[in-house]
């Protein structure tokens, strides 16, 4: 054995250190931005690139992939090297893996203002970004496994395995929840429909929250809160248990996402009980956090780092008790599509990842200047902000959604619903909403006060940008180690295919059966595809990111079935490519909809929401009404329809225009009538059709096969 | 609340499958636990500590 001197690449740790305070202040900017949008409904300057439904998937990817994204690349970047005792493989690779991020991030955002989605929560942006994605997410892997293959330690520590988990698992997860057919450059259908579909998304969506925005935290915090403390962890034996426990279970909890809808029940029931053991794994992480700080919580008082720390993994110990609570059926009926969910996200998103972010910077930033930080008063400042910006957002929707979930569900002593106008349950909650928008502008405000801090840190110091380090080389190992799991410690590749296996299991089970088995998802003989027009109209609505604001599912309640109509079934969405039952219900569930209102009442509530509904935060929709319907990108869509499964006649996509207008001519006939003059050519006239059908399937001939 | 895991018509073999699955999958970490070496456990959770010195601080341009 000799000793090998080597440097490690701060550089690229700065990098992305940089690219997470931009994009940190950018994405929660936009986030607040929305939260006024939800009282001030004008501050969307009237223009379709700013209104809530396109800059509401731009917060949230930002949030995720652009802020707390980089921060993972800087952290993994960081710790990886010092773990594994050697350079990143590819000072290229870490280039190309930098750059590549940022260009997606900001493709991203520029795709999803101009209204190019798919849809999918949380993975809106269209598919050449995905492909983008996935090539850097390779990129990034094979940085990190020849890091790996070329270390100097033989054994991986606990960080490193959540690393591996979270790379193998966001791979799969992202390349599952993205196939797609093109129909265009920027436009495609998922290959999934419907009760499938709505599966395979909140396996993805629940699963980005497990391994985008909860493993790497847990590698993160086990590597740098014992640095901070400078205390090992508490225990490395409860670090295995929650390691393993925490992705088997995970993975199976999605569907809690999706009770009491159409999904087949027993996937429902796996969802709740997975949810429930979910607690035990996740509190074995933040009790072994916890703990680690044993000795050293006279330094909490006077670190700020530590601070931050301890009420991450304080908000990470209640974000994961409430998640199962909210998957309990009980609860869920009343809580779900109403602010608490948002209220919950937030709890983990400002305390659990934002809270860890802003400990790890203060730490780390100073480190790689070797300079201290320049002011730990206004870290302290920032500290107090961030938590008053947390309570200040959390606690008015946890109120707003107990007032509205209630509301909704009240009946009168005869028998009719209280508060049978939505809109009544929705101005009862603006207070609220106007104090949650003061709780994120008081959290933005702290992080832009860390960014100038950190900023006045770099410039008082220099970036060691290759930092000098030396270990002893690796020699082969020729003596068969006793323990299983300790083997397993220095075997990567056998590592990552058993946390494969792990994640797949669930996946699996809950999937296969409901792609299978026909059963599962019964078809209704009255359910027929859409029209061409409504098509074209459907496509309007998913760039308006009206998902975004109203749910498609009813579910089996009789406050639900008495305020909208017949409850959901599976059957219906059979055509539904993507499913589009949302997750949020700031406006009222659509999917009965159809022949409710003449279309002069669509016309007129798209022009402005308050002709119809006096007092409603519902965005005014002008540019349907002056822009023309794309007519000639019809035969494509219903080409690529017919390839996954529409049953259309073989010719029927060449007759789909004249099909188109025809329809389109009935609408404007009738608006005509009704003293409105507009033309066939208009996106307005295309969204009524879509509209218009919505959910009268059944109405007509409820026969099940 | 256990009414929503017990009467699943038929349906719970899913349920049961999924849970024995998991339990195995616990008992085979849990052996793997008990036979570790406290030694070891100690030795790998000081690793984050390890590697700070002041030459760490020193950049290869100024060597």
């Amino acid at each position: 054995m000799q000793i090998e001197k080597f440097s490690y690449d701060n550089k690229i740790v700065r990098n992305f250190g940089i690219a997470t305070l931009v994009w940190g202040i950018t994405g929660m900017t936009v986030g607040l931005l929305a939260a006024i949008q939800l009282f001030w409904p004008f501050m969307n300057f009237e223009t379709q690139y700013t209104t809530f439904g396109r800059i509401r998937p731009i917060h949230t990817n930002g949030v995720i992939f652009a802020f707390v994204g980089n921060a993972i690349f800087m952290s993994v970047y960081y710790s990886m090297q010092r773990l594994l005792k050697a350079r990143m493989y590819s000072d290229f690779l870490s280039k190309v893996h930098f750059w590549g991020w940022q260009s997606i991030i900001v493709a991203s955002i520029i795709t999803l203002a101009m209204g190019f989605t798919s849809s999918h929560e949380y993975a809106e942006m269209e598919w050449p970004i995905d492909i983008a994605v996935v090539v850097v997410w390779v990129i990034f892997g094979i940085n990190m496994f020849g890091t790996i293959i070329k270390r100097r330690e033989r054994h991986m520590y606990v960080a490193i395995w959540f690393y591996i988990a979270t790379f193998v698992t966001v791979a799969v997860l992202y390349i599952v929840n993205s196939v797609q057919l093109p129909v265009s450059g920027w436009k495609s259908y998922y290959i999934y429909a419907g009760v499938q579909d709505a599966l395979v998304q909140w396996w993805y969506g629940h699963n980005a929250v497990a391994f985008f925005l909860t493993t790497p935290f847990l590698g993160m915090m086990y590597y740098f809160l014992p640095k901070m403390a400078n205390r090992p962890i508490y225990s490395y034996k409860l670090s295995i248990l929650h390691f393993w426990s925490l992705i088997f279970i995970y993975i199976w909890a999605g569907p809690h996402h999706l009770l009491y809808t159409a999904l087949p029940e027993w996937v429902q029931n796996l969802g709740v009980v997975f949810s429930i053991m979910l607690i035990a794994p996740s509190w074995g992480g933040m009790i072994n956090g916890l703990l680690t700080l044993r000795g050293a919580w006279d330094k909490v008082r006077s670190e700020p780092m530590l601070k931050f720390m301890v009420v991450a993994l304080t908000c990470y110990g209640m974000a994961t008790f409430e998640g199962p609570m909210l998957a309990l059926k009980q609860v869920n009926a009343i809580a779900h599509f109403t602010d608490w969910i948002v209220a919950h996200v937030h709890v983990g998103a400002l305390g659990w990842n934002g809270f860890m972010v802003f400990g790890i910077l203060y730490w780390l930033i100073p480190r790689i200047y070797n300079t201290t930080l320049y002011s730990k008063k206004l870290s302290s400042i920032h500290f107090w902000l961030g938590t008053l910006g947390i309570l200040f957002y959390a606690i008015p929707l946890y109120w707003a959604a107990v007032v509205q979930g209630l509301m909704w569900k009240e009946f009168t002593p005869e028998g009719t619903l209280k508060y049978g106008n939505f809109l009544t349950t929705v101005l009862q909650i603006l207070p609220m909403y106007m104090m949650r928008a003061v709780g994120g502008a008081l959290y933005l405000s702290g992080v832009i006060i860390m960014a100038f801090n950190l900023v006045k840190t770099m410039k008082q110091g220099k970036l060691i940008a290759n930092e000098y380090a030396e270990a002893m080389s690796l020699e082969p190992t020729i003596v068969k180690e006793r323990g299983i799991h300790r083997r397993l410690e220095r075997k990567p590749v056998l590592f990552m295919v058993l946390a494969l296996i792990a994640i797949l299991i669930g996946g699996m089970v809950e999937m296969m059966p409901t792609f299978m088995i026909s059963s599962n998802v019964p078809t209704i003989a009255s359910v027929k595809p859409y029209t061409p027009l409504e098509i074209q109209g459907r496509d309007i609505y998913i760039r308006e990111g009206c998902m975004g604001c109203h749910t498609q599912m009813i579910r089996p309640f009789r406050s639900e079935t008495a305020r909208y109509g017949e409850y959901s079934k599976a059957g219906e969405y059979v055509y539904d490519y993507t499913y589009l039952w949302g997750s949020k219900r700031t406006g009222p569930d659509l999917h009965r909809i159809g022949q409710k209102y003449p279309n002069k009442w669509h016309y007129d509530h798209m022009l402005d929401p308050t002709i119809t509904s006096p007092g409603s935060i519902m965005p005014a929709y002008p540019w349907l009404l002056t822009q023309d319907l794309d007519y000639a990108s019809t035969p494509g869509k219903i080409r690529a329809l017919t390839i996954l499964g529409v049953p259309y006649t073989t010719d029927y996509a060449d007759k789909s225009i004249e099909e188109a207008r025809r329809q389109a001519d009935l609408i404007v006939k009738d608006l005509e009538a009704n003293q409105v003059k507009t033309d066939s050519d208009k996106e307005i006239i295309a969204l009524i059709a879509y509209l218009q059908r919505l959910g009268t399937d059944i109405k007509v001939n409820a026969d099940t096969k | 609340m256990f009414k929503q895991i017990t009467n699943l018509n038929g349906d719970e073999r899913y349920l049961i499958f999924s849970l024995l699955m998991f339990l195995a999958f616990f008992i085979i970490v849990g052996i793997m636990l008990f036979r570790m070496k406290k030694d070891y456990a100690e030795q790998m959770s000081q690793m984050p500590l390890e590697e700070d010195n002041e030459i760490n601080k020193m950049d290869t341009e100024n060597l």
